[in-house]
């Protein structure tokens, strides 16, 4: 299972009452192997979101659950897929996918056959024994990837994953994805600014507004993507030339400018 | 390679040449001032064979070496653990740091009367001046190489449920071993430099102790071997630091040579 909860969160950094409000009346559901992905400007707390499910910091106010505990530090169950990949550079990609299971006690055998099996889906295969410095900036974080996948986690955090990769690197990137999410569907968290990128693979998309960041909106992707056959289309850019793609789109569009426009007015 | 190494050896010749013209074939500089190779070489062979200053030259190296050594690892020992908790415990760092700010400043030259004092001339005092020599180098660099790891990297070794020990010895210290290095390397110089100067001070063996009993003689060809002893000694020490930088850090020096 994984459930996530936001229970009317806060947060606040610094002193409670005069500090920065990132996160202001949250209140999120995210069902078990539902994919939703939270965008909006720079600052609004998004990443912040993340990081509380994460368990890397906890809310002010409110709760943040799985399946209906309270997170209160990070743990396996919770995988993160860090923008900046957050690789163990004294590990080969062998090593760094394995340590997460070592630290499960997961026996020697079944580790190699679980690394094995993600090292294949992600074609890794080759680069077993590479240190992470030798690779690309997509294969690192396809290795991050499998790193968080190889733990058969409750969660998938992704927290900007394809930010810091050319634009190419980052459609194939959401093509494998998907592939991946639909062979092996998990609860994700996908934070993200690229609007297409969240209308591609979320099944429903959060608005957030400028800090003190609150949800404006929820979208749901999944009904339409399912109405109009998207995923009959195999390539991300004719999807992206549906006019039920573009449509939504646009109107994520427009209610982010607004968010733009309300801070200059 | 083969290339540099070449050119090295050009440059020792030519300044080996220019020794020898200055000195024996024209002698622009006396030898009471600098001594000549020939007068080098046969000191060499006195303190390598008869001896000088209480010992020969195998027992001074040894000595010396041996000291270094044992500062030095102890400087280690007692060093990274304690760089590697402050840069871990801001809690530490709070409690350590300003015995630090004080102490640091102070030259590890200027402990060696006290030094002297408590242990006398022995092994003992030598020890510990180079302890405290090393010491500082190793833990402000481990402790600054610690807080140099990447926030997501540490962030990822929580999400991925590290126990304690393993976070230690597979987190922390390989991801601050590039600057500890550096801080080793520091305080390998900082072994030497005050082993040398301790026992200029006092000493019954080591390389030190010819340099001052050679001065007292007026016999610079013995000085220049005592010199030169240490030179090599030092080389040595710092280029097996060297080798087992390179094979801890694999991982760093394959990242190298992928970048070509």
């Amino acid at each position: 299972m994984g459930v996530i909860q936001f229970k009317n969160v806060g947060k606040v950094f610094g002193p409670k009452e005069s500090g920065f409000v990132a996160l202001k009346d949250i209140n999120l559901e995210i069902a078990d192997k539902e994919f939703v992905a939270i965008v909006g400007p720079s600052g609004c707390g998004k990443t912040t979101c993340l990081r509380l499910v994460a368990g890397f910091d906890n809310p002010t106010d409110g709760a943040v659950m799985v399946d209906g505990t309270p997170i209160k530090r990070p743990g396996p169950n919770r995988a993160v897929v860090f923008q900046q990949f957050a690789l163990f550079p004294w590990k080969s990609v062998y090593d760094n996918i394995d340590i997460g299971l070592r630290n499960l006690n997961v026996p020697k055998a079944e580790r190699q056959s679980r690394i094995a099996a993600i090292l294949n889906l992600m074609n890794l295969e080759p680069y077993a024994e590479h240190f992470p410095h030798q690779l690309s900036g997509g294969m690192q974080q396809r290795v991050a990837i499998a790193r968080a996948y190889v733990l058969d986690p409750d969660v998938l955090l992704m927290d900007e994953p394809f930010g810091a990769l050319d634009a190419q690197t980052r459609v194939v990137m959401q093509e494998e994805l998907v592939r991946l999410a639909r062979k092996n569907p998990r609860t994700v968290l996908f934070i993200t600014h690229a609007v297409e990128e969240a209308v591609y693979l979320a099944d429903r998309v959060v608005i957030m507004t400028r800090a003190p960041g609150r949800i404006k909106e929820v979208l749901d992707i999944a009904s339409i993507r399912k109405a109009e056959d998207w995923d009959s289309h195999e390539k991300i850019e004719d999807v992206m030339d549906l006019e039920s793609f573009v449509h939504l789109r646009t109107q994520i569009w427009r209610s982010l400018r607004e968010e733009k426009a309300d801070q200059h007015a | 390679m083969s290339r540099r190494v070449a050119i090295g050896f050009v440059t020792i010749l030519i300044v080996g040449l220019i020794w020898l013209m200055v000195t024996s074939v024209f002698g622009v500089i006396p030898s009471g001032r600098f001594p000549s190779p020939a007068e080098t070489w046969s000191a060499l062979i006195h303190v390598s064979g008869r001896g000088y200053g209480g010992g020969d030259l195998l027992l001074h190296a040894y000595n010396s070496l041996r000291l270094v050594v044992m500062g030095f690892v102890f400087a280690i020992i007692t060093g990274v653990p304690l760089g590697l908790l402050m840069g871990w415990s801001r809690r530490a760092e709070a409690l350590i740091n300003p015995v630090f700010l004080i102490i640091r400043p102070i030259p590890p030259l200027a402990w060696i009367p006290l030094a002297i004092l408590w242990l006398g001339l022995g092994d003992a005092a030598k020890i510990l001046v180079i302890w405290f020599a090393a010491f500082v180098p190793s833990v402000i660099n481990t402790f600054a190489g610690v807080r140099n790891i990447d926030r997501p990297v540490i962030e990822a070794a929580y999400m991925l449920g590290m126990p304690r020990m393993r976070f230690v010895t597979e987190v922390l210290v390989p991801g601050a071993s590039p600057m500890m290095f550096t801080g080793l390397r520091l305080s390998l110089q900082a072994s030497w430099t005050t082993l040398v100067a301790a026992e200029l001070v006092g000493a019954f063996y080591g390389l030190g102790r010819v340099l001052n009993v050679a001065q007292q003689d007026l016999y610079p060809g013995m000085i220049l071997v005592g010199m030169g002893a240490v030179a090599i000694l030092g080389w040595a020490t710092t280029r097996a630091l060297g080798m087992a930088e390179a094979r801890v850090m694999s991982w760093n020096t394959a990242a190298l040579a992928a970048k070509g």
